[in-house]
């Protein structure tokens, strides 16, 4: 049986790892690798490592990055977000050791690229970023790199439709940072019911999570902040999540 | 015994960061290349994959590996084809038209349906005693794909559940295909690869 997943977020921004409150403020933890082998060892369904400053800056993916977590050897599966710009930067982005990448910038700049993006890698390998907030029913989604919002709809939404995205991280960005802050009516507001998402943004307790992963919609649950306060918090996590199909805790003790 | 070394196909398509660094954390030497000597000389073949098969077919033949990979086969070379590498063993592939496959293990690659897409960690059950596989039985691995490899039932090594059974696993003598990525899957993965290499090169 297909298991949901715990995704372990890693926040980026010049090169540090860092917590992030509400996608303005920013708090240095240290080196992303060190954070990375940290989820890898304690047993995280999926790594997601996030450039924030990469489509800000136009700088393009964080190729370096991805290079020195290869050299870890990080054996858990890995998705790489920020300044993806078009399927040369996705297809390098894998050959260096991501498995998916989650794209935002470019469902703004330029969407056809997503179709290209999938036939070089497949949709199952892509991922829309959407960064959105509750605005009465409106779901308003933000444009991180000029802090502006426009309602979700029309054209962003045409684009995934196709289905040239196998999932859209639907990203609670103003409850970012706050404990159990995230807004599950996002989930209700989403208007494609049949799209898988990954929920982010918020979610610090097992209850929280439980009632989202008991959504047959939300296949994932990330968590960025939340995991970094105490040590093996993914598998506390598990132990709490009762009634869902997830991988059991495991901790590699694999190379140390 | 002698460190063995694991060939690793270079065609310019796929993951071959991840699959190096898992093969050289189990302590294999590995080459990474698309020289037919340099491959002749390792161990084991390892054809790993991330994308479209027309596009890995195309890149294969560019590299005039497609004979090359068929003969090593034929003569009883190790091979494990990853993910996509598994799926371009196969005779042919529906994905973005119709493409032949290498044919080195019978079956046809045809889309996922009506689930479109497989991603995230699901078990395998092990089928038709394959002894290299059997200790990974019931074990979580991690897939990522939305094609499926169908293989009669005597070439089918491992299986998996989605509502229904379907092939994640193919055997062909010494050639192995495996759809999920144990390069991935975490102490789970490695032992699979591990019990893999050791026991289709001691065959």
């Amino acid at each position: 049986m297909l298991k949901k997943r715990l995704v372990g977020v890693v926040t980026i921004r010049n090169g540090w790892a860092v917590q992030s409150f509400g996608y303005r403020r920013y708090l240095p933890l240290g080196k992303p690798e060190i954070l990375i082998e940290n989820l890898d060892r304690w047993g995280a369904d999926e790594i997601l490592v996030q450039c924030i400053d990469r489509s800000v800056n136009g700088a393009g993916p964080d190729f370096d990055l991805l290079e020195r977590i290869g050299r870890i050897g990080v054996s858990t599966p890995l998705i790489y977000v920020g300044g993806i710009r078009d399927a040369v930067d996705a297809v390098r982005s894998v050959k260096l050791g991501a498995d998916r990448v989650a794209v935002d910038a470019i469902l703004r700049d330029c969407p056809e690229q997503l179709v290209k993006i999938s036939k070089e890698l497949g949709a199952q390998a892509l991922i829309a970023d959407l960064p959105v907030r509750l605005e009465g029913d409106c779901l308003r989604w933000l444009d991180y790199r000029n802090r502006r919002e426009e309602a979700l709809s029309g054209s962003i939404l045409n684009v995934l439709e196709p289905r040239c995205v196998s999932e859209v991280m639907l990203s609670d960005w103003s409850h970012e940072g706050s404990p159990q802050s995230f807004d599950e009516a996002l989930v209700n507001a989403f208007p494609l019911a049949d799209m898988p998402l990954i929920v982010f943004g918020g979610l610090s307790t097992a209850a929280q999570m439980q009632r989202l992963l008991e959504r047959s919609q939300v296949v994932a649950a990330a968590v960025g902040n939340f995991l970094s306060y105490e040590e093996h918090a993914i598998q506390t996590f598990k132990r709490a999540l009762k009634g869902i199909s997830l991988r059991p805790a495991v901790y590699s003790t694999h190379g140390y | 015994m002698s460190r063995r070394t694991i060939g690793i196909v270079d065609y310019g398509v796929g993951n071959h960061a991840s699959v190096w660094r898992a093969f050289h954390a189990l302590d294999y030497r590995c080459r990474v290349s698309k020289d037919r000597d340099v491959l002749s000389e390792c161990d084991l073949l390892v054809l790993p994959g991330v994308g479209a098969f027309p596009v890995a077919m195309s890149a294969l033949f560019e590299c005039g590996l497609v004979e090359y990979l068929r003969n090593q086969a034929r003569a009883g070379k190790p091979m494990v084809g990853l993910c996509l590498g598994m799926q371009l063993l196969a005779d042919s592939s529906l994905e973005h038209g119709f493409t032949a496959g290498l044919g080195i293990v019978p079956g046809h690659v045809v889309p996922l349906s009506p689930e479109r897409w497989h991603i995230g960690w699901n078990s395998i059950e092990v089928v038709n005693g394959d002894e290299l596989l059997a200790p990974s039985d019931g074990q979580s691995v991690y897939f990522n794909h939305s094609y499926v490899f169908n293989a009669p039932t005597e070439y089918q090594a491992c299986v998996s559940r989605l509502g229904r059974l379907f092939t994640v696993g193919v055997r062909r003598g010494n050639v192995i295909g495996l759809q999920f990525h144990p390069e991935k899957s975490q102490g789970v993965g490695r032992s699979m690869l591990k019990a893999i290499v050791e026991g289709l090169c001691r065959a």
